[in-house]
């Protein structure tokens, strides 16, 4: 009970407040409360809008495969070569960058990635580069991955650790190669796992402002990017709320088909 | 003379210092049923394991068909395995599980299905082909996994207790399924467990292992009559084991002194000399009961304690004065008949013949 009023407090009551300040009015750059369709009308008919979803989602999604790719090879280590307490002592380690700020972690990628960085003093050394990497869609990618990654290794490591062992056997036991093993076997029972690591890695990806402002230079804007334009630029607050109702919209939209997918029962025909 | 399918030479295996299998000599004949039977972590399942590819052996060679098989990887050997734990793929159907062997032998698809089916089909659970395998109930599930090993077609099926998670009244149809179709497709069966009612009635040869090491091999027979040693009689159990020494030895007759009295056993020429301590075992079945002294030598006078009831067959638990528990099976019917006050001291007698002297 307790919880249920908790969450009524501070989960559903803003979001609904944020819905109605969509339908909400600016007039000499104050907010007035009105019942108007006109923010979603303008929205809607931007065309700088609707390039910057689609280019959240492209990104979110390239940055969600990638993710779930280079932690894949860390992940299978951990779940089926490592021992019970090194696997401990690994997921310990991917839990400690959460201790520090996400923004210092994101700033300590210039050091690395600039033109005069790490990357490019090593590249240089056997006359290579230098290459740009600040202010594009590259750093935006290298900041999901300090945003997620630990997280996606964790999940996916969890995830494999508590396949039946048997069952690996058995595949073997009938033929199966090992390499064939991660497909035939492995991934069918990860199945709700890895979708739950994609679901968070795409939606940390989707409304992340820091990355793409700070690592990819902003130039092609995000969402969170576009909101942040709109509450600037004459006190939009209605636009930007459009704007954050749309992308709750679709992640929950996505969070909510994938958790479907990810339990589905199969035909009992 | 029927050849040997497997050979166990001289294998020792060893986990960091657990040593589960330690100098095991064995044959396994083709066509045979065999059963390996013994307490947990006496490395049953660890042989068989081995037979399978899933564990190296430390030292060794296992010969299957008269190639050296400690190299040979679980998935390029012919060697299914029916599993404790089932282990069906649970995102697949009951179908696609007994197919996923002839996948990954990549048999065409059409081919796969048929024999699939035919195999569901032998097994008596076709209707269920389609359906998920969470769906399905102990028995069926059972025979999935029976199915989908057997489609592989394969010299030698390996089985790791694969009744131990049925109902009882399913044991016994399963058992009898089990030997039907060992017999139909006169293939080897390996048979791990350790349940003895299973292991003798499906069995041609019982392999009792003991802390690594094979402690008797022989048909059911042997085992239960003529236990090698101690362990067996004992783990085989429903036996009467007493030790003591040897007072003197006259022909095949030997008197032994024990704390519950003075036995007669019969023995081979020169298994027992003067003076030497010996134990011999009685099977429960083989000891008689009267309520005054019988007219003969091995007798024992004892009280009571429990009894238990399995259907028509009751066991009786006895002490005499020196404290020995003493077991007696029989028939409730010839019990009944025999009209005992089983309050008053009850009488137990064997013949010289029934004794067996264990080895040491």
């Amino acid at each position: 009970m307790p919880i249920i009023v908790w969450q009524l407090a501070f989960f559903v009551g803003p979001v609904l407040f944020m819905v109605a300040m969509s339908f909400f009015l600016v007039k000499n750059y104050r907010m007035t409360e009105a019942f108007e369709f006109v923010n979603w009308a303008k929205m809607f008919s931007k065309g700088y809008f609707w390039s910057s979803y689609w280019h959240t989602v492209w990104i979110a999604t390239i940055s969600t495969l990638c993710a779930m790719c280079l932690a894949f090879p860390a992940a299978f280590a951990l779940a089926f070569k490592a021992s019970e307490n090194t696997r401990r002592w690994a997921i310990f380690f991917l839990i400690i960058p959460f201790f520090t700020s996400y923004l210092v972690r994101t700033f300590s990628w210039f050091v690395i990635l600039s033109e005069s960085g790490v990357v490019n003093a090593i590249l240089g050394t056997v006359g290579l580069g230098p290459y740009t990497m600040l202010n594009t869609h590259i750093g935006t990618l290298v900041g999901y991955m300090t945003l997620t990654l630990p997280l996606v290794v964790i999940l996916q490591t969890v995830t494999m650790a508590n396949i039946d062992r048997t069952l690996i056997e058995a595949a073997r036991n009938l033929g199966c190669k090992p390499l064939a093993v991660i497909w035939r076997v492995i991934l069918p029972l990860s199945k709700a796992g890895f979708i739950i690591a994609a679901v968070f890695c795409f939606i940390l990806s989707f409304g992340d402002f820091v990355a793409p402002f700070y690592l990819g230079g902003s130039q092609e804007p995000t969402l969170p990017i576009l909101i942040l334009d709109t509450t600037k630029s004459g006190q939009q607050w209605p636009r930007a709320a459009v704007i954050a109702v749309v992308m709750m919209a679709t992640l929950f939209t996505l969070a909510f088909t994938a958790i479907a997918i990810a339990y589905r029962k199969r035909s009992t025909s | 003379m029927t050849k040997n399918l497997v050979v166990f030479d001289k294998i020792h295996k060893s986990f960091g210092n657990f040593v589960a299998v330690e100098e095991m000599n064995f044959d396994i004949k083709e066509g045979e049923f065999i059963a390996i039977m013994g307490p947990s972590g006496c490395g049953k399942t660890t042989t068989l394991r081995m037979l399978a590819g899933l564990d190296a052996p430390s030292s060794g060679e296992i010969l299957i068909n008269d190639q050296v098989m400690n190299d040979v990887k679980p998935h390029e050997r012919d060697t299914p395995l029916v599993w404790q734990s089932l282990a069906l793929f649970p995102f697949l159907t009951a179908r696609e599980n007994v197919e996923f062997g002839l996948k990954m032998r990549g048999v065409e698809k059409a081919e796969r299905k048929k024999r699939a089916l035919n195999w569901l089909d032998k097994l008596g659970i076709l209707e269920f082909q389609d359906r998920d395998i969470s769906t399905l109930s102990g028995g069926q599930k059972q025979r999935v996994a029976l199915a989908r090993s057997l489609v592989m077609e394969p010299k030698m099926l390996l089985l790791d207790e694969p009744l131990s998670a049925l109902d009882a009244h399913l044991v016994i149809r399963m058992q009898s399924v089990l030997t039907q179709l060992q017999k139909e497709l006169g293939i080897t069966f390996v048979y791990v467990t350790h349940s003895q009612s299973e292991a003798f009635a499906m069995a041609d040869r019982v392999v009792i292992m003991s802390k690594g090491e094979i402690a008797q091999i022989g048909s059911p027979r042997d085992i239960y009559r003529e236990p090698a040693n101690q362990f067996v009689a004992e783990f085989v159990g429903r036996n009467n084991i007493l030790s003591g020494t040897v007072e003197s030895v006259e022909h095949n007759r030997a008197k032994l002194n024990t704390p519950s009295g003075d036995f007669f056993v019969e023995v081979k020429a020169g298994q027992l000399t003067e003076r030497d301590s010996a134990s011999f075992v009685i099977s429960a079945d083989l000891v008689h009961l009267s309520a005054g002294e019988p007219d003969s030598k091995n007798t024992v006078a004892c009280q009571l304690i429990s009894e238990e009831f399995v259907g028509s067959m009751v066991t009786l638990f006895l002490e005499n004065a020196s404290g020995h528990e003493f077991k007696v099976q029989m028939q409730e019917r010839e019990l009944s008949k025999l009209e005992l006050d089983l309050a008053k001291p009850i009488w137990l007698s064997w013949s010289e013949c029934s004794a067996h002297v264990l080895g040491c």
